[in-house]
């Protein structure tokens, strides 16, 4: 599987580490009244599509960087990919 | 105190090998720094880096070479750079950090990795066989650089001349970096 880096260009998965679905960007706020139920939320229940799905690469071997890719679970089609960074900057998050 | 001297040891106690069409040597001179831009000050550092060294900071996958020639600045990734200069002695960093002014946060390296040459026209041929990346001239032209792995060790692989590639791998493991590219080597000469 070839993974596009944004920066880099084509590189080899075997450069990379997976993570997991890429709501884990989205830490809940330790103070929020609900925090434990968002917090059972965000560490245990996850989707499982068969489809498009987003997740977190690492980029170990290579620049270091947290990618986010979209791929599609059927085919390992991967269709976009993005730096972390931009993703949840795009968010509002300051890093 | 002891009045003993310690004399630093090349990781492959300067290794050179002449294979029929590539030669294949240790560089143990070679220092290497690397430089982290701080968040907000990458306006200052671009500055700095542009007045110490005379060219543009490298984008993340590219290198440049020094105005004076003599230090090549390589973009490791996003707001990190190495610097990979010939120097002999402990003090590499501090000669950065003397060029930057405490524009970029450094960190010596130079005992981390172990520096090897490989060049001549079978060089291509050999490392196309442990290397992930595409190497071709079009592909991966003089200047450019890119870590990544060969036989399972982290490599920084960065083209300095046509024939000619530096790798860079990790210094604990420089004798089976070595044998892998020596293997590799011997398999196309």
């Amino acid at each position: 599987m070839i993974i596009n880096h944004p920066l880099l260009g084509p590189r080899d998965a075997a450069e990379f580490v997976y993570l997991g679905d890429a709501s884990l960007i989205d830490r809940p706020d330790w103070e929020d009244p609900d925090a434990a139920e968002k917090y059972y939320e965000y560490l245990y229940l996850r989707d499982n599509p068969a489809g498009l799905h987003r997740e977190l690469w690492f980029h170990e071997q290579g620049d270091r960087s947290w990618l986010v890719v979209t791929r599609n679970t059927l085919t390992h089609e991967i269709t976009n990919v993005e730096l972390a960074r931009d993703v949840a900057k795009a968010q509002g998050r300051s890093r | 105190m002891s009045d003993l001297t310690l004399t630093p040891a090349p990781a492959l106690g300067g290794y050179r090998e002449r294979f029929e069409g590539v030669q294949l040597e240790e560089l143990p001179n070679l220092a290497i720094v690397s430089i982290a831009t701080p968040r907000g000050g990458e306006a200052e550092f671009a500055a700095a880096i542009e007045k110490a060294f005379g060219v543009a900071a490298p984008k993340p996958g590219h290198s440049s070479l020094s105005k004076d020639g003599r230090t090549r600045l390589v973009g490791m990734a996003p707001d990190q750079t190495f610097a990979v200069f010939t120097h002999d002695g402990p003090d590499a960093r501090q000669v950065i950090d003397g060029a930057l002014d405490g524009a970029g946060y450094t960190t010596d390296q130079t005992d981390v990795w172990v520096s090897l040459r490989i060049d001549g026209p079978r060089a291509h041929t050999a490392l196309e066989r442990i290397c992930p990346i595409d190497l071709h001239p079009d592909a991966f032209p003089e200047g450019r650089a890119a870590r990544t792995v060969m036989e399972h060790l982290g490599t920084i692989v960065l083209r300095d001349g046509a024939d000619s590639f530096l790798l860079l791998s990790a210094h604990s493991s420089a004798e089976s970096f070595l044998h892998a590219v020596e293997t590799s080597i011997r398999n196309v000469t």
